[in-house]
């Protein structure tokens, strides 16, 4: 992967003043040149031992790793060597990116092969290709369509979690008093591990004898409180749990927002005479859109991964009305060894969740600028 | 206007009212504040207030201590953190602090390789435009970005195979790049808005001042963008402190963390609440200290990036 | 047995800090006892008597036993190593000790127990704690990539086909046999329990089996007896011996009160335990559809076909469906830690299977409001039993048909094939799982908190647990109950074949699913389990699992 740095569409114009002298640019070739073939070589040697066909070799990868490393370095620096400023902007990517592609290159490809395998942990043959058997089973497999469908309620739950988070944002931005107070104690529920939130709230608040929201509920007037009795209460139960600890996270992102907006609009639309509500809906709304936008996303990326707190507290139970995909699989995974489908299904969930955050993104970028232009226009 | 001239013309009923709708105003305002701060903090009151409950306080609800129970150290002498057993030897003790020092170490390590690496590669794709073979900068941006979608349990095994090839099983190291790579995304994500949002006529100033790229980006840009880094450094800290699925799976015995630890609280027996309480209040007492003392930071540092 | 006892005592009684005050060292021991055995040193206890000076670490009702009583037991019952090892004979030995991590429990006890076997004998143990949630994923995915990374494994017997099947473990030695008296164990854990092919790997530290926990008040309730018979129900007002009664029982208990509460007759889990919650429908069945004459209850041996579908576990889920009305409010979300610990203890519920810990904190947990109102037994018997070889209920000459559900077949210490190659951290290691499993070390453990239950003969000495601090009336019914169980000639005993907890796991799904009412009928859900049950022996290989399953029965 060569970089090579296009000026045109820079933002940042800089003077580019190389003077490439040949050897310089000669001393870059060989050092990547000399870097590529250690690695490779050391790389081919160890395959070759690993296979046993021959007896020099290392006890493990790990000096093919020093190797990927000293590669590494060797393709910065003869970056820099080779093609001068422009190798130096390259130095700001490169280093995230051959760390990124080095720690997904494999777990993708081979995860890609199990997916395609019949592996169950416990059976004493190790994976077998068994071609579109797990895609078959995929197809006729009720738990995971189910567990897809609930992902649908759950993302949709967002709505209502952007709207809670937006309103407290709002209530944070206003002239109060003990704003830090208030804002550390927005804050908190966001810091704490899910597995915790799982025991301490999920089991020990929730337990309906003892339980102080049992309590209250029953103060309340709800003689029996049950909140995983019913399918629906289940899963209204879960959504309140990670809303609980995610709704401070878009809090922030909105109140960053509203606290950057610029001040003479809120008070031109304050001298306009304009009702609270008709600023908000008018003048605060449309310009919070695009950070409200990257809320949702990152929202939505997140809940996406919702297991945590299924696993610990209902196991997808009553009957499935729980079940995320995540914790599906991890049951599948987990708790059947059964690799190769489970791997399966995870790969498919991660190119439905690719193909449908990019479609968002695009609807919205789409959206965006046709709300922009109109605006302007 | 309306308001401006209504303040000359004050008569007694209109100014009452005026004060009456204000002060209602305030009380919401302050209702809703207040109720959302017992939602937000009911649940670490009840995990601290429970560390301290012996079964039957437990099992009757009680809510505060020395009104309707009294505290006992009950939940912290079993993980050897209480009074009388803190000068005791504590094989309980020993296995929490060599969990939390593991935590320590490879949530700070990780958290602050990320923002290394993410800062770069978000300054970057915020000022110069790149092409990696097909990929331009938005397709890189969102390359780094769909780590973030992953779901975990697809690279679980391959995971455990790398790692036993590489010899990085139960090593900080491994779990470290690992986590590395989880919060990546993220701090990208919230570094290039902080870049986007830094005139790019700063840096041509520095630059015709005689600093280089790097040189304008380590004086100029970075101090300006600190405070984003520190809210993104924050979140990266709290998702790798809080992991469970790698940790359970790839450390055993050198590098084990305290989820696994938390987790484990629970068995064949039912569970102790006020043990499990005590460890839970202090695997986020951390964060919750974090969250105290840097809070300011973290609106501070997304205030830049966003809106634009 | 379980830590509330302890700690409510413990809250009673004199600080235990100023009782321990100024004792330093083994020796003074027996004086912080204050049992008046302050002449007993444990030189003159090596002659043969440590048990009961053992049983008085700490001492019933001086608070829970923490780290230093565990060093102590083990320091006083490390005797039995000494005579096959001597001191320092492994230094520089390192083992690796993979374990569960429960509170106070499992892993916690091995560091304390270990610690002086460790000093006297030189080597080092390195801990490997997991989750209980975690412990088979772990184990499988150590196996299936050899990354084996343990000598020393904490292990229940359902995943001896996994370990033993695949020759993943050390034989037993001769002399590590005779430290820890294997005679002594009850019937049920001698082989093949803990063998394969002919040979022996497993030290057991722990027995299990479910039993039958009843509210003696319920059924002495005068109103109730009243009510039963006004309601023309057959028989008299008594403890059910048979799930036929267990289940009118539990339907004629349907909203009527009990004091001020609700009452409850039979408690079901309706909720998965990863894996666990299945033995809960097992003890249900097992009497339909274990027959005296038949070895095979779950799968046939032969063609490893699932017996789930059959008319007596299909019988047994009915029952379940058949009482769903009548358990407590949220029971979809019961898992049976709920309904041992928060709701049987708790006073919900009149009966409930489950395994012995609940007789240990009946009496002792705080938690525990049912206190001198239980009583146990071995599980109900059915009054007739499916034979499935002809297909037919018989009604057996005998009498009801009982059929002990011996869940997970408790725990037992392994030691890892990596460490043959070495002979030195081959002994050491044998010798730590000895020493963890000793005979008196084991007394101990099943009198005291340790998430382990009674397992040798010589745990059923009535007068030791007296002296340790228990009631006479209450412990022997206890034991009585585990004893018959333990010793039962048809007790059902679970195949030890590689991945049964998939089995197992998959099938809470589809049950979850069948309480939940998503299918027509238990048949049909039960075809379910059936159906997923033959794709995962298809897909570990069914004739290996055969031939396994064949091994484990000793054939």
């Amino acid at each position: 992967m060569a970089a090579t740095g296009q000026s045109e569409g820079d933002q940042l114009h800089t003077v580019v003043s190389d003077h490439m002298s040949p050897r310089r640019i000669l001393t870059g070739r060989l050092l990547i040149r000399f870097a590529t073939l250690v690695l490779f070589a050391m790389a081919i040697v160890q395959a070759l031992h690993q296979s046993g066909r021959i007896s020099l070799g290392f006890e493990n990868w790990r000096p093919v790793l020093y190797a990927y490393l000293f590669w590494a370095v060797a393709m910065g620096v003869s970056q820099v060597l080779i093609r001068g400023e422009q190798g130096k902007r390259a130095l700001f990517v490169l280093p995230a990116a051959l760390f990124v592609g080095s720690m997904v290159i494999f777990p993708l490809l081979f995860g890609l092969y199990i997916s395609f395998t019949d592996w169950n942990l416990a059976s004493p043959t190790g994976p077998k290709f068994n071609g579109l058997d797990n895609v078959r089973q995929m197809l006729g497999d009720p738990f995971y369509w189910n567990a897809l469908k609930n992902m649908v309620y759950y993302v949709l739950a967002i709505s209502v979690e952007y709207a809670i988070a937006f309103g407290l944002a709002l209530l944070l931005n206003a002239e109060i008093r003990a704003r830090k107070f208030f804002r550390v104690a927005f804050l908190l529920p966001l810091m704490l591990s899910p597995v915790a939130v799982s025991w301490m709230v999920g089991k020990s608040m929730l337990e309906i004898r003892f339980g102080p929201v049992a309590s209250l509920a029953r103060f309340l007037g709800w003689d029996s409180p049950s909140f995983f009795g019913t399918p629906e209460i289940a899963r209204l139960t879960i959504m309140v749990m990670d809303a609980w600890t995610f709704i401070p996270f878009m809090m922030i992102m909105l109140l960053a927002g509203l606290q950057a907006l610029p001040k003479d609009v809120l008070e031109a639309a304050k001298i306009d005479g304009a009702k609270a509500w008709q600023s908000f809906w008018q003048v605060i709304f449309p310009l919070m859109l695009p950070v409200s936008i990257t809320a949702v996303i990152i929202r939505i990326i997140f809940k996406l991964k919702l297991a945590d707190i299924i696993i610990n507290v209902t196991s997808g139970g009553p009957g499935g009305a729980t079940d995320s995909v995540t914790s599906f699989i991890f049951r599948e995974y987990r708790d059947r060894s059964n690799v190769g489908y489970g791997t399966l299904l995870a790969m498919v969930y991660l190119v439905v969740i690719v193909i449908f955050v990019t479609t968002l993104l695009s609807v919205v970028n789409r959206w965006m600028r046709g709300v922009n232009e109109g605006r302007t226009g | 206007m309306s308001d401006a001239t209504a303040q000359i013309f004050l008569d007694t009923d209109r100014d009452l009212a005026f004060r009456a709708k204000w002060y209602t105003g305030r009380a919401l305002i302050y209702g809703a504040l207040i109720f959302w701060a017992v939602i937000s903090l009911f649940p670490i009151y009840w995990t601290v207030t429970t560390s301290f409950k012996v079964a039957a306080d437990v099992m009757q609800g009680n809510l505060i201590p020395w009104v309707d129970f009294q505290p006992r150290w009950l939940g912290w002498r079993t993980l050897g953190l209480s009074p009388d057993s803190i000068f005791e030897t504590s094989t309980v003790r020993e296995e929490f602090l060599k969990r939390f020092m593991n935590s320590v170490i490879i949530s700070l390590s990780a958290s602050l390789l990320a923002a290394v690496l993410g800062s770069l590669a978000a300054y970057g794709l915020s000022r110069f435009s790149y092409r990696f073979g097909f990929m331009k900068n938005s397709d890189i941006s969102f390359f780094f970005l769909s780590q973030l979608i992953l779901p975990p349990v697809a690279l679980a095994l391959p995971f455990l195979v790398l790692y036993k090839e590489l010899d990085l099983l139960d090593s900080r190291i491994g779990i470290i790049l690992l986590y590395t790579l989880m919060v990546l995304p993220l701090v990208i994500w919230i570094m290039r808005d902080q870049f986007k949002a830094i005139p790019v006529e700063l840096e041509e100033a520095a630059m015709v001042d005689g600093l280089s790229v790097w040189g304008s980006f380590v004086q100029i840009v970075l101090p300006i963008a600190l405070p984003g880094l520190v809210a993104a450094f924050i979140l990266s800290l709290v998702l790798t402190w809080n992991e469970y699925f790698f940790a359970a799976l790839l450390t055993s015995t050198d590098a084990k963390t305290l989820p696994v630890m938390v987790a484990s609280q629970t068995g064949s027996q039912g569970i102790n609440w006020w043990s499990m309480a005590a460890l839970s209040g202090a695997a986020i007492a951390p964060l919750v200290v974090i969250g105290i003392v840097l809070e300011r930071y973290i609106i501070k540092g997304m205030a830049a990036g966003a809106g634009k | 047995m379980k830590t509330e006892v302890f700690d409510r005592l413990m809250a009673a009684q004199v600080n235990r800090r100023t009782m321990l005050k100024g004792a330093a060292g083994a020796g003074a021991i027996a004086t912080a006892t204050a049992a008046g055995l302050g002449g007993i040193t444990r030189s003159a206890s090596a002659q043969g008597n440590i048990r009961p000076e053992m049983l008085r670490i700490p001492g019933v009702g001086v608070g829970s036993p923490t780290d230093r009583d565990w060093q102590k037991v083990g320091a006083l019952t490390l005797d039995a190593t000494k005579k096959n090892v001597a001191s320092g004979e492994f230094a520089g030995v390192e083992l690796t000790f993979l374990g569960l991590n429960n509170q106070n429990l499992h892993n916690f006890l091995f560091r304390g127990f270990l610690k002086p076997w460790e000093a006297y004998t030189g080597a080092k143990i390195n801990w490997i704690d997991l989750a209980q949630a975690d412990y088979n994923a772990r184990l499988q995915q150590s196996i299936a990539t050899s990354t084996v990374d343990f000598d020393i494994i904490e292990m229940g017997a359902p995943f001896e086909g996994d370990v033993l099947g695949k020759g993943l473990a050390s034989e037993m030695p001769a002399w590590a046999r005779d430290q820890i008296d294997m005679d002594d164990y009850v019937d049920y854990l001698k082989a093949p329990v803990g063998t394969w092919g002919g040979k022996t790997y497993r030290v057991s530290i722990d027995g299990d089996c479910h039993n039958f926990n009843y509210r003696t008040d319920y059924f002495e309730n005068e109103e109730f007896a009243a009510a039963w018979k006004a309601e023309g129900n057959e028989g008299p007002w008594e403890v059910p011996k048979t799930w036929q009664k267990v289940q009118a029982v539990t339907k004629f208990l349907k909203g009527k009160k009990f004091g001020r509460f609700d009452a409850n007759g039979y408690l079901d889990p309706l909720k998965g335990w990863g894996g666990f919650g299945f033995y809960f429908l097992g003890s249900r069945a097992t009497a339909y559809a274990k027959h005296p004459d038949d070895k095979d209850w779950l799968f046939d041996a032969d063609t490893m076909k699932p017996r789930i579908n059959n008319p007596a576990w299909v019988r047994a889920i009915q029952d379940v469906l058949d009482v769903l009305d009548a358990q407590p409010a949220d029971q979809i979300n019961a898992d049976p830690g709920t309904t041992g610990f928060q709701q049987f203890l708790a006073g919900t519920g009149s009966m409930l299977s489950w395994w012995g810990d609940i007789g240990s904190n009946a009496k002792t947990s705080d938690s525990s409001v049912v206190g001198d109102d239980v009583a146990f037994s071995i599980l109900p018997g059915s009054d007739d039993v499916y034979n499935a070889k002809t297909g037919k209920w018989d009604t057996l000459a005998s009498g009801p048909n009982y059929a002990p559900n011996m869940a997970y077949i408790g725990w037992g210490i392994y030691v890892m094939a990596r460490v043959d190659s070495d002979a030195k951290k081959k002994k050491a290691a044998w010798s730590a799982a000895a020493h963890v499993g000793g005979k008196d070390i084991s007394l101990w453990t099943a009198a005291y908190p340790s998430g382990f239950q009674p397992y040798r003969s010589s745990h059923f000495d009535i007068p030791e647990w007296v002296g340790a601090g228990y009631d006479g009336d209450f412990i022997s019914n206890y034991l009585a109950s585990q004893l018959d169980s333990y010793n039962h000639p048809n007790a059902a005993i679970e195949p030890r074949i590689p991945g049964i907890f998939q089995y197992y796991s998959v099938a809470e799904d589809e049950l979850a699913k069948i309480y939940a009412g998503k299918y027509s009928s238990a048949q049909e859900g039960a075809d379910r389990i059936a159906a997923a049950w033959d794709k995962i022996t298809d897909q570990i290989g069914r004739k290996g699992q055969i031939e396994l399953y064949k091994a484990s029965q000793g054939a």
